[in-house]
């Protein structure tokens, strides 16, 4: 068992979700508040992940974004190092890859929050972040679990664009899906079982956690 | 939602897939190391003009391959870049190369060479052995050694010239040749020990530079070929072979990187 991979992986993971709900927490709520037009090209954009190849993710962070072009020259100069080959390049990629799964469940949970509630708010002068964090966030505590959770298992099985831009690091981009598929390459069935296993066993655990805690006694609440 | 979305327009959608035409003969599927990615697909185009048989390949690190044969990849014909993999398909039972002299022995039909390669607008000295013990050298790109016979040569040499500890931590590993090639080549690494047929091709020979590795720092990159033993076209399969094997086609591989067998 590659423990280090398994570090990695748990620590992509946190760093990648941590950073996510940071940001899809006021972007799922500018999608269910706003009234702007602009906002369904948003939604689109933010749901584009879900759909979109993970190779194109993976050929745009390395190339697009690469040492030739002056964006990745940025980049460089502010990291001290391209974004392919490093931790940071990984962390970058999973927030895209993974946007979907934290901005959806929340988009749903706020969607679902009453909105006389939300009405009585405004009246009452709450400011856009007051209303966010004090009514909405509360209220769909299990849609931010649920977010947190997706965005933490899809990090963790992420494959396609660490396979194109990670250059198979040990400690820096060799994560637990990587490591499955040189052991598979490999021939080295036993231990593929042993890491699938523990990939397999990990997701199980995590969902059953979501859907039995939003499960009261007695029934699905709606 | 769906509401608004025409129905015809998906339907549109899915039509195109019938667009797509299908060809009623089979074609030979080969299953091609990634160093014969710019070399075998004219290659190929000649000897449909020649035979009227269709080939196609796919290209990927030999290990990958032969993974995929092992599991059951409707591939007709194997060419490897090394001869482990191609044996240990026939020690499986699972290819061979009847018809030749020794059918339990890959037949070798190319020898590879490594080179080292940057590109010219490269801030490091063009490459040469020096270069690998610059300290301005951060990232040098090799195929994967447990799977890509070129990897592997890469790290025999890279011992061979006592640099595999120092350089290791500023190793990237890429999926197969032609990716170790790509990370240098779209400037994420500084350099890469990738393959001569690689270096050869217009891209990476205009917009870069390559060094012969001496060829006493490595074993002989020797590419063996096999037919997949429940091949249906194994006439075809054969005609390949004794294609690329012949004078002039043999001569052609010179000219791109490879080294005959004759």
């Amino acid at each position: 068992m590659d423990w280090q991979a398994f570090a990695l992986s748990l620590k992509l993971a946190t760093v990648t979700t941590a950073i996510l709900l940071v940001v899809a927490v006021p972007l799922a709520a500018l999608l269910v508040l706003g009234r702007s037009r602009w906002l369904a090209p948003l939604e689109a954009l933010a749901a584009l992940p879900l759909v979109l190849p993970p190779t194109v993710l993976g050929f745009f962070l390395l190339v697009m974004l690469g040492p030739r072009t002056a964006v990745g020259r940025g980049i460089t100069a502010l990291l001290g190092h391209p974004l392919a080959f490093s931790f940071s390049g990984l962390v970058v990629g999973s927030v895209i890859y993974s946007l979907p799964f934290a901005v959806q469940p929340l988009v749903a949970g706020f969607a679902a929050v009453e909105p006389a509630l939300v009405d009585a708010a405004r009246l009452l002068g709450a400011t856009p972040a007051r209303l966010v964090l004090s009514l909405l966030v509360p209220l769909a505590r299990r849609s931010l679990l649920a977010a947190a959770v997706l965005s933490f298992l899809h990090t963790m099985g992420e494959f396609g664009v660490v396979l194109m831009l990670g250059g198979d690091i040990p400690g820096a981009t060799r994560t637990l899906s990587i490591v499955l598929y040189n052991q598979v390459e490999n021939f080295d069935y036993a231990a593929a079982n042993r890491t699938a296993a523990i990939l397999l066993g990990l997701s199980v655990v995590a969902l059953a956690a979501i859907y039995l805690g939003g499960r009261p006694r007695g029934g699905r609440r709606a | 939602m769906s509401s608004r979305i025409p129905k015809w327009s998906l339907a549109g959608l899915l039509s195109l897939a019938f667009l797509v035409p299908v060809n009623a003969q089979t074609p030979l599927r080969i299953a091609a190391a990634a160093d014969l990615e710019p070399v075998l697909p004219p290659i190929l185009d000649e000897f449909r003009q020649a035979t009227g048989i269709r080939a196609e390949a796919t290209f990927q690190a030999s290990a990958v391959l032969a993974t995929q044969i092992q599991n059951g990849a409707p591939f007709d014909l194997f060419l490897s870049a090394d001869l482990g993999y191609p044996k240990r398909l026939i020690d499986a039972g699972l290819a061979d190369a009847a018809g030749t002299a020794d059918s339990s022995t890959p037949i070798v039909y190319a020898r590879g060479t490594l080179v080292l390669w940057a590109r010219k607008d490269s801030h490091l000295p063009p490459p040469s052995l020096d270069l690998l013990r610059n300290p301005g050298l951060k990232r040098l790109a090799i195929a994967n050694p447990d799977r890509a016979p070129y990897g592997r040569a890469a790290v025999a040499a890279l011992t061979s010239l006592k640099l595999y500890d120092a350089l290791k931590p500023r190793l990237v590993t890429a999926e197969n040749i032609s990716q170790a090639a790509q990370f240098v080549d779209s400037g994420n690494a500084d350099a890469g020990l990738i393959s001569l047929t690689s270096a050869l091709t217009p891209r990476l020979a205009s917009g870069g530079a390559y060094f012969v590795v001496p060829r006493d720092l490595y074993p002989p990159i020797e590419q063996g070929a096999v037919i997949v033993s429940n091949t249906t076209q194994r006439a075809a399969a054969h005609k390949l072979l004794d294609y690329l094997l012949s004078a002039p086609v043999q001569a052609q591989l010179a000219k791109t990187g490879l080294t005959p067998v004759h």
